[in-house]
């Protein structure tokens, strides 16, 4: 146990500047967010943002309903920055045991007796625990500014909600972040697992925007993970997103025992 | 009793190259066994292989009976490793670097860890900087720490004393007398000859990623010819038969002899000769390095 807690710490210890980051600046989003969602329904904007936003461009933000206060409140969990950024952070935390191998330091920890599974578990465990607790500290932020910013007597996104959409959120960048674990169990270029992966994010992405416009791509829209994050209907209530949440974490479990099989194999 | 290590027809390639092919070589319990090589010969697969982390394509190595592949965690255990390269984690202090690799590897001899940071000059405030801020030197000195640091049955040292400074050379060869005199096997892959000369009581010569010599340093004192100049008072008389064969040059005044094995009938057969002066060359494990890789060379060829 001493040894895997000496693992866990020291990968936390090296991505301690990237999980403040992600933390402060998800957080501060979530501020943000709600208080530009005050200032327009103080002004009364919705409604008119509304009409000059093309419908194409509304539904790549989540639907028309984000453009009320309710709606917006909620988008800093479907922001593309927001999903991105998390979705980054989990591939780079997950993508360590390449990093070693990369930079010879695998020779000086798996020279120990060490199992090897344990590199797996350390990195698949630190992506996705600094990820839930990002995501954490979002709704925290979300939700203190809610109660400190929102005007009196407008319908709020309930907390079951919000902690709905945070979990979705959650395990769809564990998906990305066990993709990225599969990936490291065979690559030695780390910076290659972030740019192939952040390549493969922006395609499935855009699959799925695309779905949503041209019926022909909506064949292979659920091979999309957005596919499977539909943020602002769970924020208005409109979808119970079990099942997505129960897909993602299928796919990712999938991913995580493909990476123990690759590494476990693998010249180090 | 079974061999420290054992590498039977051990091969590893890495797609066409070959990294080392059909390696057989033993390491006896409590032997310092000096690994020698040219650059790329297979040194580094061969204790990459031993610490499980490239897997064999054929063969197998053990370590005192157990397979380094099937008994990995068991074998890494009785290992303490210091890498060529060193790697590091630069934002560490090297404390905390001792500290988390002592976590790893279970067990630390704390009093044995404080006498080798006494022998090895590394002070509280050298403790407390961080890594990436260290010489070469200094980072190879914290290398060696945790490599020794546990104590390990067998050690498995690449490159050792690279970049440490006279002072610390002799420290490390202290330590590792010592070590020896307290039955630690030691593997040791070194390009300098005069250490492991010095260290070692077998070597193995690896080339082209197979062994081309395995042999102790007292065979190979008794096996390599010694080169001898002999310098007469006045003119140099007739070789005599004994000392024909030996003799490779001959002045006017001198004689070059190579000579192959115990002193003891040359200088008999000098005996009564007006001899002025002789000169020895002393045993250099480094000559004997470098003819057999050039016979590869030439073999090769």
């Amino acid at each position: 146990m001493r040894m895997f807690t000496a693992l866990v710490g020291r990968s936390l210890a090296r991505h301690r500047a990237l999980i403040a980051g992600l933390t402060v600046v998800l957080s501060v989003m979530q501020i943000l967010v709600v208080l530009a969602a005050r200032n327009l329904q103080q002004d009364r904007m919705f409604a008119q943002i509304a009409a000059l936003i093309p419908p194409f461009v509304q539904e790549a933000l989540g639907g028309s309903m984000v453009l009320s206060f309710g709606g917006l409140v909620a988008f800093g969990f479907f922001h593309p920055v927001v999903m991105i950024a998390l979705a980054v952070g989990a591939i780079y935390m997950a993508s360590e045991p390449a990093g070693e191998v990369e930079h010879g330091l695998v020779d000086l920890i798996a020279a120990r007796p060490v199992p090897r599974a344990w590199f797996i578990t350390r990195s698949g465990l630190v992506s996705a625990l600094t990820t839930t607790f990002v995501v954490a500290m979002m709704l925290a932020a979300n939700r203190a500014a809610t109660a400190w910013l929102a005007p009196a007597g407008l319908p709020l996104p309930g907390f079951s909600r919000m902690l709905r959409l945070a979990l979705n959120l959650l395990v769809l960048s564990w998906t990305f972040g066990a993709a990225s674990l599969a990936f490291a169990a065979h690559a030695r270029r780390r910076l290659l697992i972030v740019g192939s992966l952040g390549l493969a994010y922006v395609f499935l992405f855009l699959l799925h925007f695309t779905a949503g416009l041209w019926a022909p791509a909506r064949a292979f829209d659920r091979l999309s993970p957005f596919h499977y994050y539909a943020g602002l209907p769970i924020a208005l209530g409109m979808k119970d997103p079990r099942a997505d949440v129960l897909i993602l974490l299928g796919t990712s479990a999938v991913l995580t025992v493909c990476a123990y099989i690759m590494y476990a194999r693998r010249d180090l | 009793m079974s061999a420290a290590i054992l590498a039977e027809s051990l091969t590893k390639y890495y797609g066409a190259v070959v990294g080392v092919e059909h390696l057989n070589l033993s390491v006896a319990r409590g032997e310092v066994y000096g690994f020698l090589g040219p650059n790329g010969a297979g040194k580094t697969t061969t204790i990459r292989l031993l610490l499980d982390l490239v897997r064999p394509t054929r063969g197998r190595i053990l370590v005192n009976g157990r397979d380094c592949r099937t008994s990995s965690r068991a074998v890494r255990e009785q290992i303490g490793y210091l890498p060529s390269e060193m790697p590091l984690y630069p934002e560490m202090s090297g404390a905390a670097y001792l500290k988390f690799l002592g976590a790893l590897q279970q067990r630390v001899d704390d009093g044995w860890l404080r006498r080798l940071l006494g022998r090895f000059d590394v002070s509280d405030v050298d403790l407390e900087r961080r890594l990436g801020d260290l010489s070469h030197g200094m980072r190879r000195k914290f290398g060696i720490l945790q490599a020794l640091m546990g104590r390990a049955p067998i050690l498995v040292l690449d490159e050792p004393t690279s970049g440490l400074d006279p002072l610390m050379i002799e420290a490390f060869a202290e330590t590792v007398l010592e070590l020896k005199a307290a039955g630690t096997t030691i593997f040791l892959s070194s390009h300098v000859l005069s250490e492991v000369e010095r260290l070692c009581d077998r070597v193995g010569i690896i080339k082209r990623g197979t062994l081309a010599r395995q042999t102790s340093i007292a065979e190979l004192r008794a096996e390599m010819p010694r080169r001898v100049r002999v310098a007469f008072a006045g003119a140099a008389p007739a070789i005599p038969p004994s000392l024909r064969a030996g003799v490779k040059q001959a002045g006017t005044d001198y004689w070059k002899l190579e000579w192959q094995g115990a002193l003891g009938p040359m200088l008999d057969a000098l005996h009564g000769l007006q001899v002025a002066d002789i000169e020895i060359d002393p045993f250099r494990l480094e000559e004997y390095v470098l003819d057999v890789y050039s016979r590869e060379e030439r073999a090769a060829r």
